[in-house]
């Protein structure tokens, strides 16, 4: 009796954490999901009273639109750009910060996190004065070196202005991943260091055999997070930097959901993008996962 | 500075007053969505002071008086006014709201303003729960898809007899006539602006520049003006809709002889004249422009701004804009800096000037709950009392022809006001696009002027999505 009772008490305990936590899941994720995905099948402004259901439609007319297909081909360059870049200077300072002591170390790691506290909007406002091609900092910079000023439109170019959304995106992204790795690095014993220096180990050989297979669950966990914010948050920078311009070469699926459904009244193709989005990101998370596999190095 | 906004205020006044008579200068061009007018009316909107003396001053006592006379039900229950509140501020809205409900003590009218109220009221929209009256302006909200959305009240036989609460009809009050959907009206043009070409007289007269008065004045000048190292030429690459409103909209009609109805044509989706000569003639003046190097190269990826601000920095000699940029850059506006506009820079020697107009305009929803308030409200705002409040109180032109002179004006708005009551002015009544054709106009005419398409190219564009469209 006494241990049903605590069985029971213990389920209770359970459910009292479980059932609040799928409630908010439910109507904060699965409800908008399905109600996207219910209104991707309708030919809908987002104003009107009346929806027309229209099947499959929108995602056969969004296949067919060259925009969105070149909104995919933008979002994946920036995951790769982001991806590659971040993780470079990221691990570049985490180890910098961590493995090699010097008395400033704490003042980089406020100063590379900076950007990380500072709301994307500013970051995508700020870089657009850098990159004015009149007053900004850019051009003003390379001017020094030239005999003329320098007058480069630096988001004016349809074939590489997405180029540009790069270094604003990874200034952004550094601090954060910097600081998770700076943690991973820190828990790793500083006898295997030890170890490996009396051993004759280089430091390249210590990053490479010490250092990443020691943080690679964190770094793995960094680059699912990076590809996952990128395909769903990109639409943030290029909006505020761009708005998809000129001539949709930035388009990224995030801003020409937005474009379709609030600019030109097409909610439902909004809506199929929002899917395609989904989709997207699910498929693209379970192959990284599967690319990032790597047997765990396990902390004695 | 207050006296600065106080004067743009009566001067943007004078430039309704006058804008009556600029309506004359369209009338010609046998449109069914005639830009206006009427010249008897025009003669008692600035001659008959009869009623708007006293509304002038006492609006509100005078609102209440007209609006509830004896053979006017007196209005009660709720009213919900919906408005946006943008560039030209809620002082007014505040003001007429006040106004209305000093005049009808027995309704409770709700306001419903802000910047952001047309994301905030999309869901009542959606629902079949509407505010009863809607200001049209800002972001979300595009009178044409509203329209096609069964959203707005069908006005067409109301606003024919409809009158003012001095006891005028309203459709001769107005200095722009309303836009018709498939001849219906279903939204009236409150606020009534102009597109148009800016410089800066200042520094024309210090270089010895002439003043364009047609294209090729203006390509003369603008090779004057490069060669003095200014670049000619600015717009708004991030946000095309200047250039085109400014530039290409008023090129295209001069290339069709001053007929305006090729817009409206377009406008309705019709294939051929996208493919018109006047089009292709209009986009070659892009093209011109681009091929000389006047262009700034900036333009293509900064917004409006921008490239206001290095307009009025001089490094740029013109800026195709709206009546509203001297209000909107105030606070930076140089010493000694002096707005020059012409509406349009794209006609012939001797052919008529273009002025594109842009209005914002209010509706009565469909699923309004208190219609007879909303009326009455409509009734309420177009009167000469309200028209003068909106140009003191936003310091932009109103739609509603009045005399309100007092001529401190500064002098963009006078030389506006001088082209707009020229009878060799054409005033293209506002049209919407559809938003897709809008967009894929925007694009176009970016490609076109960083050389990536040519006109045809251009043509190409627009009419494969109006082909889709218009299925």
């Amino acid at each position: 009796m006494e241990a049903g009772s605590a069985k029971w008490q213990r389920n209770l305990f359970i459910a009292s954490f479980i059932i609040p936590t799928f409630v908010f899941f439910c109507i904060f994720t699965i409800y908008p999901v399905a109600k996207g995905l219910y209104y991707s099948m309708f030919d809908w402004s987002g104003m009107a009273q009346t929806k027309d259901f229209i099947g499959l439609d929108n995602f056969k007319e969004m296949f067919k639109d060259p925009i969105v297909w070149r909104s995919i081909g933008n979002d994946y360059f920036l995951v790769v750009g982001k991806i590659v870049g971040i993780m470079v200077i990221a691990t570049f300072f985490a180890v910098a910060l961590t493995r090699f002591n010097f008395k400033m170390a704490g003042f980089f790691r406020s100063i590379f996190f900076i950007p990380n506290v500072i709301s994307v909007v500013v970051i995508g406002v700020l870089w657009n004065f850098i990159y004015n091609p009149q007053i900004g900092f850019l051009n003003a910079f390379l001017s020094l070196f030239t005999d003329e000023k320098v007058t480069i439109t630096w988001l004016g170019f349809t074939n590489h202005t997405i180029w540009m959304l790069l270094p604003p995106a990874i200034w952004a992204g550094i601090g954060f991943y910097m600081i998770l790795l700076i943690a991973a690095i820190q828990n790793i014993p500083a006898s295997y260091y030890e170890a490996a220096d009396l051993e004759g180990a280089t430091q390249w050989r210590q990053f490479w055999s010490i250092t990443v297979p020691l943080i690679w669950e964190q770094m793995k966990v960094s680059i699912l997070n990076i590809m996952m914010t990128t395909l769903n948050g990109s639409f943030v920078i290029v909006w505020i930097m761009t708005e998809g311009g000129p001539d949709n070469s930035t388009q990224v699926m995030g801003s020409y959901l937005y474009q379709m459904a609030f600019r030109q009244y097409h909610f439902g193709f909004g809506a199929a993008i929002g899917v395609l989005i989904l989709v997207l990101s699910l498929i693209t998370t379970v192959v990284l996962q599967r690319l990032l596999r790597h047997e765990t190095v396990e902390l004695s | 500075m207050m006296n600065k906004k106080k004067y743009a205020a009566m001067g943007a006044a004078v430039l309704l007053a006058s804008v009556s008579l600029a309506g004359c200068g369209s009338k010609d061009n046998n449109s069914n969505n005639t830009a206006s007018t009427n010249n008897a009316s025009t003669n008692n909107a600035s001659t008959n002071n009869g009623g708007s003396t006293n509304a002038t001053n006492d609006g509100s006592t005078n609102g209440g008086t007209n609006a509830t006379t004896p053979d006017t039900p007196k209005l009660t229950g709720d009213f919900e006014v919906q408005y946006f509140v943008g560039g030209y501020g809620d002082k007014w809205w505040t003001k007429v709201i006040a106004d209305f409900q000093a005049a009808n003590p027995d309704l409770h009218v709700k306001a419903l303003g802000g910047p952001k109220i047309n994301e905030q009221n999309k869901p009542r929209w959606i629902g079949g729960n509407p505010p009863d009256f809607v200001y049209i302006d800002g972001p979300e909200l595009n009178d044409r898809q509203m329209v096609e959305d069964g959203q707005l009240e069908d006005l067409t036989d109301w606003i024919k007899d409809a009158k003012n609460v001095d006891g005028d009809k309203i459709l001769d009050m107005l200095a722009q006539q309303p836009q018709q959907f498939d001849g219906k009206i279903y939204n009236i043009p409150l606020v009534l602006n102009s597109w148009g070409i800016f410089w800066n007289k200042a520094l024309f007269k210090e270089k010895g520049w002439q003043e364009p008065q047609d294209f090729q004045q203006f390509l003369d000048v603008s090779d004057k003006i490069k060669a003095a190292g200014t670049t000619p030429f600015i717009h708004t690459g991030k946000y095309p809709y200047y250039i085109n409103g400014a530039f290409l909209y008023p090129a295209i009609v001069s290339a069709n002889n001053g007929d305006y109805t090729v817009l409206q044509d377009m406008a309705a989706n019709k294939v051929e004249a996208f493919e018109s000569d006047a089009v292709k003639t209009a986009l070659g003046k892009i093209v011109t422009l681009r091929d000389k190097g006047f262009i700034d190269k900036a333009s293509i990826q900064i917004n409006h701004t921008d490239s206001q601000m290095l307009f009025l920095q001089n490094k740029d000699a013109f800026i195709p804009n709206g009546l509203w940029l001297p209000n909107e850059m105030s606070k930076d506006i140089p010493q000694g800096f002096d707005f020059g506009f012409i509406p349009s820079i794209t006609q012939d020697a001797g052919q008529k000037i273009v002025a594109n107009t842009s209005t914002a305009t209010v509706a009565i929803a469909k699923n309004a709950k208190n219609k007879d308030a909303a009326h009455a409200f409509l009734q309420f705002v177009f009167s000469k009392a309200q028209a003068s409040q909106w140009a003191e109180l936003s310091g932009a032109p109103s739609n509603i022809k009045g005399d309100i002179s007092a001529s401190n004006a500064p002098s963009f708005v006078k030389d506006a006001a001088k082209y707009l009551t020229d009878p060799n002015t054409i005033v293209i009544p506002t049209i919407t696009f559809n938003a897709d054709v809008d967009k894929a106009m925007q694009d176009a005419t970016d490609a076109l002027t960083i050389g990536k398409i040519d006109p045809a190219g251009w043509v190409k564009r627009v009419t494969d999505v109006v082909k889709k469209v218009a299925k």
